[in-house]
């Protein structure tokens, strides 16, 4: 590999630019990540931007908190309006598979079947994304997660659903030579972790593909049906301070800025694309609530690979089960109490495991919108009570998990409910009291559906292949093109959706 | 008066923090993590002033912006919901210990759900300084090991943050064998930043 050919980094710029190439590609997350990197394999000239910095090991924070608020925008703190929700997206060379848990699970072929038959769709079926799924499985190494480092609070869930009868397995994750760092969400200090940075992106520039970094696309340039391509400005990491101007000229521009950023760069371009009005509409989220069990003997929580077992048994349900671990700092906040109780708590730490419930909450919606004079979104989202429910419902089967697992106590999180419960009795009031959507503590980092793909132009942005429907040759490659929750992480279908689109672009060249 | 007067002088070496918001925050750690119980260090004693002054540093403006006003906010908000006792309306650092942690559990207890907001968005960036201390983390026998990290052909593109391309470090020649998966040690010494210091 030539050494850095064909990168830019916020120090490289020193006075406003162009530049061209047959393909601009918006994002270096997994879905524009996976298409430059195509692309560019297929002999295109492509250059692809990122607004945030590359990361290199000697910049990674094993603080939890510093970390979030360098690698992730609005410092970590963003939240949706309406129900407030945390909700996390990433700026970083690499997008949010630099501090994810690299879970990469295909959508379930029933699901894929209910976008075909609700949005019109006619390739969309599993058999349709196997040939793109198994592309990018080889090329990241995909796997299930090794047993030797799947560490005690892993195992704790295997058994306790084993003792239940609830299916389960390790998750296929993008890592190559895991250690059970448990680091996953501060940067992957091992490099096992293949996120976009040390994998896609690296390749692209290989094939003699561009890299752009800190640089904010803030408008697409178009004429007629015909984007030509993006102009923006080049931004100080961290700060986000503006300073040079740039354009990029190019026969395709592809954006896959992510489904807050996409929308908004949509709106700021002279709400470019909308003729079905839906640009920023149809937002979902894959609300998570974590709940800690305490254990007699000690788990070395902080020992095993960060997100490694799951259960799909309750898919149907509308949630998924999965095991969790973050920066201790992290966790600590979902801790209840205060004072010396606090402390007694945090004390206990060792003692824990964590699991999560994450749900396709498909009814309820929320938009996003550009805030006034920043490229920064404005997020409404509303919990449906029907999907609070399912969220009920998700907590009860996870105590029903840890006390199956023999955990002494369970730490639920819930608002109104007892900090503590010690038995499976004391459980049954997680089911049998109704709840309130501000009862939960919920976090919300899967989103979708804001450039929705639609077969009728009406009703959606873009089409099958990508490609939106207002224009010729501009496209969208990030999860707001999917239409629903894909019911899993949505990682694996973006990319296998971008491979697709990939395809579908190189053809139309 | 009640704004400005009384708050003790700001530490050297802070970059961030007002005089004011050291007070405040000074009082809060104390309040939610007093000295003794399971874990020894005091809220102060972790030094959690000094890492919000570093955490704010870090954060974009609008959200620096926000985090001041939540600190103003609980100091204040006892002109809106005071605090029990004679002393109930002063502001939320001149109130006495015991008075202070009964408030900010009235705020964690509160039905409303928007002064429950406020409280956790507090408390959250208190337990992220606590946790950030390096004796905290040692006492819970969590602090993040030492991890010898490979050399990867990616490292040969992208420089460190704010460096230029032509300051990478790192040639063809110093490409390391990629992690073989073997796990981590879990008596592997921990991670330089976390070690006892030498006396």
């Amino acid at each position: 590999m030539s050494a850095s050919a064909g990168v830019r980094v916020f120090a490289s710029y020193d006075r406003d630019f162009v530049e061209e190439a047959e393909v601009v590609v918006v994002g270096s997350g997994p879905g524009g990540a996976v298409l430059a990197k195509e692309l560019s394999c297929a002999g295109r000239d492509v250059i692809l931007l990122e607004e945030g910095p590359p990361f290199s090991p000697d910049d990674f924070e094993l603080d939890g908190g510093v970390s979030m608020a360098r690698t992730l925008r609005e410092g970590g703190l963003r939240t949706t309006r309406g129900y407030i929700m945390p909700t996390m997206q990433a700026i970083a060379l690499g997008g949010g598979s630099l501090v994810n848990s690299a879970i990469c699970v295909r959508a379930p072929a029933a699901t894929l079947e209910e976008w075909c038959s609700e949005f019109e769709l006619d390739h969309t079926s599993r058999a349709d994304l196997d040939p793109h799924y198994e592309a990018v499985e080889k090329f990241l190494g995909i796997a299930p997660t090794p047993e030797d480092v799947l560490g005690p609070r892993n195992l704790l869930f295997r058994k306790a659903c084993d003792a239940l009868g609830y299916s389960s397995e390790p998750i296929p994750r993008n890592v190559r030579g895991c250690r059970g760092s448990g680091e996953c969400f501060t940067g992957c200090r091992s490099r096992a972790k293949q996120s976009m940075d040390i994998s896609y992106v690296p390749s692209m520039v290989q094939a003699g593909g561009r890299v752009l970094t800190s640089v904010q696309v803030q408008r697409v340039l178009a004429q007629g049906r015909r984007a030509t391509g993006v102009e923006g400005r080049v931004v100080r990491p961290f700060t986000g301070e503006p300073s040079y101007t740039f354009r990029v000229d190019a026969k395709v521009v592809v954006l896959a800025a992510g489904v807050m950023a996409t929308p908004v760069i949509l709106s700021q371009s002279d709400d470019l694309a909308n003729r079905s009005q839906q640009v920023g509409q149809n937002l979902q989220f894959h609300p998570g609530i974590a709940v800690a069990g305490i254990f007699p003997e000690r788990t070395r929580p902080e020992f095993g690979a960060t997100q490694a077992y799951q259960s799909l048994a309750f898919i149907r349900e509308g949630f998924k089960l999965e095991t969790l671990w973050a920066p201790p700092a992290l966790l600590a906040v979902r801790l209840p109490g205060f004072g010396l109780d606090l402390k007694e708590r945090l004390a206990e730490m060792p003692f824990a495991a964590m699991w999560d419930a994450i749900a396709s909450c498909n009814r309820s919606l929320g938009q996003v919108r550009a805030r006034r004079g920043t490229m920064d979104p404005l997020i409404s989202w509303q919990f449906h009570p029907a999907d609070v429910s399912v969220m009920r419902r998700a907590l009860w089967v996870l105590a029903r998990l840890f006390f199956a697992a023999g955990a002494r106590k369970i730490l639920p999180g819930v608002h109104g409910q007892p900090e503590e419960i010690h038995s499976l009795e004391e459980a049954r009031v997680l089911q049998e009291e109704e709840l309130h959507p501000t009862d939960l503590v919920c976090g919300g980092n899967h989103v979708f559906s804001t450039t929705r793909m639609h077969g009728d132009p009406r009703q959606g942005v873009v089409g099958e292949s990508g490609r939106c429907h207002d224009l010729d040759n501009l496209y969208i490659a990030d999860t707001g093109i999917l239409p629903r929750s894909p019911s899993v992480n949505p990682m694996l279908t973006c990319m296998a959706l971008a491979h697709r689109i990939a395809g579908q672009v190189a053809e139309r060249l | 008066m009640r704004i400005f007067s009384g708050y003790p002088p700001l530490p050297q070496s802070f970059a961030t923090l007002t005089r004011r918001e050291h007070g405040f925050l000074a009082a809060a750690a104390e309040a939610t993590f007093p000295r003794g119980g399971a874990i020894e260090p005091s809220g102060v004693e972790a030094e959690i002033p000094r890492y919000v002054d570093r955490y704010l540093g870090v954060l974009p403006a609008r959200m620096r912006l926000l985090m001041r006003l939540l600190f103003f906010l609980v100091e204040h908000a006892t002109l809106f919901f005071p605090a029990g006792g004679p002393a109930g309306l002063r502001r939320f650092s001149k109130l006495p210990q015991p008075a202070r942690v009964a408030y900010l559990q009235s705020w964690q207890r509160s039905g409303f759900h928007a002064r429950r907001v406020v409280f956790t968005g507090l408390r959250s960036i208190l337990t992220l300084g606590y946790l950030a201390d390096a004796e905290v983390l040692r006492a819970l026998r969590l602090a993040p090991k030492q991890i010898d990290t490979p050399v990867c052909e990616a490292d040969l593109l992208w420089p460190r943050v704010g460096e230029r391309p032509e300051q990478i470090r790192y040639t063809l020649e110093d490409l390391t064998p990629p992690s073989d998966g073997s796990p981590l040690d879990p008596d592997a010494p921990l991670d330089p930043d976390y070690q006892k210091s030498q006396p």
